[in-house]
């Protein structure tokens, strides 16, 4: 598959900074399902159309099986696995869990991925900026309006969360 | 890396740089590199240099210079949508970004991209804008417009460093609209883009642009000429649609013609530019007799904040959440080799030799496969064993196996692929059902095309027409449906230490993949362990076997684990889609509005194998009246092969192609005769407790009048309908009503079972060979057996697809499964709760008969406090392994009585209500709201029937509106997800509403009705009668053409 001459390539993946010889080619999605067994990340169209695989990079949401690895050159890679430990993804997780927004689920990491991207950058996002933020995501299974509902419960307990905290004191 | 023979990255740090290493052979400018994979999947070469400019300094960002903007060509898009000032200063350009691609894609692609590879959905706008392109050369840096830098000769090194976007000014008036094959993230059909200024109530300048996709962008200088100096108020709208059509240069494709790319676009600028569009909407909205109608009673509407403590969060949902669920494809283990299948790639021919030698020496290679390593039947198929594991005589389409590779890595798997060397003669391609019936056609196989033929006749049909008052007659037809499940095909296999083969591969019945891999292996069933759960997604796309005997072989021949997932493009080709049909149907009703007459004859495509294409077919046929009552009917259905890839089993099975037909020949009658579309059916439906459709005795608690009242007394009826508020859309409502056959009918065996036990760690498990496909079997057997049992659902511990560990259930199809979890919970837990109290009562020193199974243990009978007394984990402890409680049952799933064709005997009933917009503009359709009524028993989990119904209405969304795999001289004109439009977010209506009536009739036996069909079954015939009801027409073939559309609501002059 690869027509392109292995390169060095330094960026961090999940905080962890990654030094490699690759071909310069190598898809991000392909380097984690294959190479490094992070198999989050769903790989289910590789031309960038269903967004399965999205990731973040440097917080935006990005398509994993488009990015190659040249592309990655001190750049900031967070997988579905580096989003364990985030408070506003447990709280999204948590929201669509409780709305049972998916149903296979393959789907379910790249739009969660998709949603926290959102959510940071517009934690009063509504119905139309989610509607408008998913458009990369296709769900075969609900219909998307569970994925909506949830959405929105995250939205809101994040809203919660966040004026609890300012809430406290320093 | 060596200098003389690199072929790789370049990585200038000037512009200068960048055009020395563009002057060498086959280099290629990149910078978001968002089209490359797309590219390369096409077959397009790779190049062998590719120049990164991200290093480029001065290209990235948004400044404003005079009165223009300054946009480097390296923004991504999603900055430009970011930027104020280009919304503000830009609507335009703003309106075309948000458009292109999706947000992820946006984040990487780079306008200079977009703009630079000559086809981007940008390049209209800007057109319009007028923007100058910032360019740099062996001369130096220039600007030009950027008409002359896209029409430069190809050999003419320049670089895009910025455009130059002059700023729209206030009073401006603009349009935007890219006409795509879906609502968001499409391919483009055509974009337009204008641009007009006024001064004095005069135009002053008029900029207008088409492209997208095929069209090549250009600004459309005869058109612009005409409003040059026209008063505002004085535009001759429908002359400028005249020069607009006739001068708008746009190609067809297989999706789109080029006569609809012009009107298209042409109603696209008059009306975004403050025109008429031309056509008079001749809206016949259908009345109805909508007296004191009322919902029945007990119907729910199902929501979270309604169900109370009937919510309950699926099992399985928080890990597919985190990415932590190991699904089959996602299994890694140490010397794991990786398989790839070798496809036909031609569509019909002669194996003449099949030599592996080459692949076989390829270093990393551990085996090849070919079918001279089965040792038992190459054949397989559910019905009829027509299609061998790897192709040995010939091929019959071009996804068919020939040969598998085992490797190290998927690359030199894929290495080793085209070292195979199969020679073939070519035969004569049979790609039209048609065609392939007519005297002397090549056969795909030596039986001949004619897979399957079958008909009833029943009264005088002939007599009956001649009585009726009214026929409608039409050619229905339907889509070669891709099943699109998120997990493509794959899973792994390996000999385990004790000899046994096991292989984990998505399916929907792991004791028949087992029972056809033994056949295919000539290995006792004994020695395989099948799992098939979870899985990805299947929607009967899993219910046949795939990579499952190649993975098999490669294991058995490596000795090692063995993996493989499918490319979405590999999937594409060899995936099982929906039979396309032709349904002709002729309906004939007295003055009154009764049924007299019915004539069907369906055609069906089944590709190269028959699958379950003739149980699909035989579906089809069982529901060729729907629930409607006629003396007189006459139908015939042919299935026929061709070199038409492969259909099988699809959620729907056939009644929903025939209800689609039904239904909207029932509408379209009840115009005919002066009646509304409830009392047409009222006059025409079955009642409760007569004999079925082929004459067999079918089950109780039939719901239609019910849901015909929730039909009638849905909310919908009073929302607008007419023309929108712009006057570019007709709004209109429409309902159909659903009645699906649940399991696999009379002619098959439909045996089914499970068990129940006390697990060592205390969990109540229950082992069903059923599969979780996301539909939500675990959080149903949970739901059922808690109810059975009395124990707490937190207490169950479904184990479910796998043939090591649960007794065989049956398939996992036909809105069989939720029947067979609760049958199962109710035979067993009786005999369960009772070995249970026995055991406790043991343990405890207690009567038995004083005991009972509460939530977590067991508790004293009558007691108050309801205190457990020992709990499930306490009492397993308790006993030895071998004597936990356990209770197994199996049955048949219900039959009924008739055995001369296929008859079901449990049916479930829904009423879809749809509104829609149809688009005068495009002729395009959007489903506004879509409230589904369902009556399919009591739900044993509200949250996974809901996603039944939400789920299956927008899979049946997508096959009313885009979805279709078309095909061309044996070949497949879609590849991907970039192709085949599935609906994405944008296409899904604005509101869903999903109810459930849940009564049976007393002393009903067969409890819950499946739902995996149901939410599909009637969705299409009711956005077909919505759309009537806006228009006055009804579209008969799916995905419904916007031309067609077009043309009847007389916008296509």
């Amino acid at each position: 598959m690869s027509g392109l001459d292995d390169i060095a390539v330094n960026f961090r993946l999940n905080g962890e900074p990654r030094s490699l010889m690759a071909p310069a080619d190598r898809r991000l999605i392909d380097f984690m399902r294959e190479d490094l067994s992070l198999v989050g990340a769903k790989k289910a169209c590789s031309v960038g159309r269903c967004g399965a695989c999205t990731v973040l990079l440097d917080g935006q949401p990005a398509n994993a099986c488009l990015l190659m690895l040249w592309q990655l050159e001190g750049r900031d890679v967070v997988s579905p696995e580096g989003l364990d430990e985030n408070a506003d993804v447990a709280i999204l997780r948590a929201a669509l869990a409780s709305e049972n927004a998916f149903q296979c689920g393959y789907c379910a990491p790249g739009f969660v991925t998709a949603l926290i991207a959102l959510l940071r950058e517009r934690p009063d996002a509504d119905d139309a900026a989610m509607r408008a933020a998913l458009e990369g995501n296709i769900c075969r299974c609900t219909g998307y309006h569970s994925i909506l509902r949830g959405a929105r419960a995250a939205a809101e307990a994040l809203r919660v969360a966040r004026a609890a905290t300012a809430g406290e004191p320093a | 890396m060596t200098a003389a023979v690199c072929t790789g990255l370049r990585r200038p740090r000037t512009a200068q740089e960048a055009l020395v290493m563009a002057a060498e052979p086959d280099a290629r400018y990149v910078a978001g590199g968002t089209a490359l994979q797309l590219e390369w999947a096409r077959g397009e070469p790779m190049p062998t240099r590719l120049i990164d400019l991200g290093g480029l300094p001065g290209m990235r960002g948004v400044s404003k210079d005079g009165a223009m903007l300054r946009i480097g060509a390296l923004t991504p898009l999603a900055d430009l949508l970011r930027h104020a000032g280009v919304r503000e200063s830009l609507p335009l350009l703003a309106a075309a970004v948000r458009t292109t691609a999706g947000p992820a894609v946006r984040t990487l692609a780079t306008i200079g991209g977009n703009v630079s590879g000559g086809t981007g959905c940008l390049i209209p706008a800007l057109l319009a804008l007028d923007a100058q392109a910032r360019v740099v050369s062996e001369a130096g840096r220039s600007t030009m417009p950027l008409a002359s830098f896209l029409g430069r000769a190809p050999r003419e090194q320049a670089l895009l460093e910025a455009l130059l976007v002059p700023i729209t000014q206030p009073g401006a008036r603009w349009t935007w609209r890219k006409i795509g094959l879906r609502a968001a993230f499409t391919p483009g059909v055509i974009s337009v883009a204008g641009l007009l200024s006024f001064h004095d109530g005069r135009v002053v300048a008029a900029r207008l642009a088409v492209g997208s996709g095929v069209v090549v962008p250009t600004r459309l200088p005869e058109t612009e000429a005409m409003m040059a100096g026209a008063r505002a108020d004085a535009i001759d709208w429908a002359a400028l649609h005249r020069l607009l059509v006739g001068t708008i240069d746009a190609p067809a494709d297989v999706f789109r013609s080029a006569r609809y790319r012009k009107i298209s676009a042409a109603n696209a600028f008059v009306h975004g530019l403050g025109g008429e569009l031309a056509g008079g909407v001749q809206a016949v909205m259908r009345q109805h007799s909508l007296t004191d109608v009322r919902p029945p009673a007990g119907e729910i509407r199902l929501a979270r904040d309604m169900a109370g403590d009937r919510w309950h969060v699926r099992p399985d949902g928080p890990p597919k959440i985190a990415g932590r669920l190991e699904y089959l494809t996602d299994r890694r283990e140490p010397g794991m080799l990786v398989a790839r299948i070798k496809r036909a790639g031609v569509p019909h021919a002669r194996i003449v030799s099949i030599d592996t030698a080459a692949a076989e020496a390829l270093p990393g290679v551990a085996a090849v496969v070919t079918h001279n390593d089965i040792p038992g039947l190459n054949a397989f198929g559910i019905v009829m064993q027509d299609q061998p594991a790897l192709c040995f005589d010939k091929v019959r389409h071009v996804g068919d196996p020939v040969a598998a590779v085992a490797a190290i890595d998927a690359e030199t798997a894929a290495r080793a692929l085209d070292l195979i060397e199969v020679v073939y003669e070519p035969l004569p391609l049979v790609d039209e059902p048609a065609a392939a019936l007519a005297p002397g056609a090549p056969l795909v196989h030596a039986t001949g095309n004619l897979r399957t033929d079958l008909g009833l006749t029943r009264g005088d049909v002939d007599a009956g027409f001649r009585a009726a008052a009214h026929v409608v007659e039409d050619v229905y037809v339907t889509p070669r449906q891709m099943h699109g499940f998120m997990e493509t095909e794959g899973g792994y296999a390996k000999v385990e230490q004790d000899g046994t083969l096991f292989v984990a591969v998505g399916g929907q019945h792991g004791g028949r993949d087992r029972m056809q891999l033994a056949r295919i292996l000539a290995r006792p069933e004994e020695t395989i362990r099948v799992v098939t759960s979870p899985t990805g997604g299947a929607f009967g796309g899993k219910d046949e076997l795939s990579v499952q005997p190649a993975l098999a072989l490669l294991a058995l021949k490596t000795g090692k684990p063995v993996r493989i997932h499918l490319d979405r493009a590999e999937s594409v080709v060899v995936g099982q889609k929906r039979n396309p049909m032709t349904i002709r149907m002729r309906t004939g009703c007295d003055a009154d509005g009764r049924l007299v007459a019915q004539e069907v004859e369906v055609l069906a495509d089944a590709g190269a194998y028959a699958s379950l294409g003739p149980g699909v077919l035989e579906t089809a046929l069982e529901h060729a009246c729907g629930p409607y009552l006629v003396d007189n009917v006459r139908t015939r259905g042919r299935l026929a092969y061709t070199n038409n890839g492969v259909c099988g089993a699809f959620r729907g099975f056939g009644a929903n192609q025939m209800t689609f037909a039904v239904e909207c020949q029932m509408d379209r009658l009840a115009a005919a005769c002066g009646l509304d579309a409830f009392a047409i059916r009222a006059r025409n439906m079955r009642r409760p407790g007569m004999k079925g459709y082929l004459g067999q005795t079918v089950s109780g608690s039939e719901r239609l009048d019910e849901m015909l009242a929730a039909a009638m007394a849905d909310p919908l009826w009073g929302e607008p309908r007419g023309l929108s508020a712009d006057g570019s859309e007709c709004l209109g409502t429409g309902f159909a009503l659903a009645y699906q056959g649940n399991g696999l009918g009379t002619l098959p065996a439909d045996l089914a079972g499970g068990a129940l036990r006390l697990a060592p760690d205390g969990a109540i498990e229950a082992l069903y060979g059923l599969d979780e496909m996301g539909q939500g079997l675990l959080t149903s057997i949970r739901g059922a057996v808690a109810q059975a049992l009395g124990c707490a659902r937190e207490d169950v511990r479904p184990v479910t697809g796998d043939t090591g560990a649960a007794p065989d259930s049956g398939s996992t199809t036909a809105s069989r499964g939720t029947y067979v979890a609760w049958r199962v919970a109710e035979l067993t837990a009786g005999p369960l709760a009772e070995a249970l109290c026995a055991a406790a009562g043991e343990s405890l020193g207690r009567d038995p008969a004083s005991l009972l199974v509460v939530a977590g243990g067991i508790a004293e009978r009558g007691s108050n406090s309801g205190d457990v007394l020992i709990s499930f984990a306490d009492l397993a402890r308790a006993l030895p392994p071998d004597e936990l409680p356990f209770a197994a049952t199996s049955f048949e799933f219900p039959k009924s009585d008739v055995f001369t064709g296929n008859a079901r005997l449990i049916f479930a009933f829904g009423a879809v209500v749809a509104r829609v917009a149809v688009s005068r503009i495009t002729g395009q359709v959007r489903v506004l709201d879509l409230n589904q009524h369902t009556a399919a028993g009591p739900m044993l989990d509200l949250a996974a029937y809901l996603g039944q119904i939400e789920g299956g209405g927008i899979q049946a969304l997508g096959f009313t509106l885009t979805e279709d795999a078309p095909m061309q001289d044996g070949r497949h004109l879609t590849s991907n997800l970039d192709t085949y439009l599935m609906p994405g977010i944008a296409d899904v209506p604005e509101a869903m509403a999903s109810f459930a009536l849940e009564d049976l009739d007393p002393g009903d036996p067969h409890g819950p009705r499946g739902t995996g069909e149901l939410g599909l079954a009637a969705v299409s015939p009711a956005i077909a009668n919505a759309v009537a009801d806006a228009t006055g027409h009804w579209p008969a073939v799916a995905p419904f053409d916007p031309e067609w559309m077009l043309d009847r609501l007389g916008e296509a002059p």
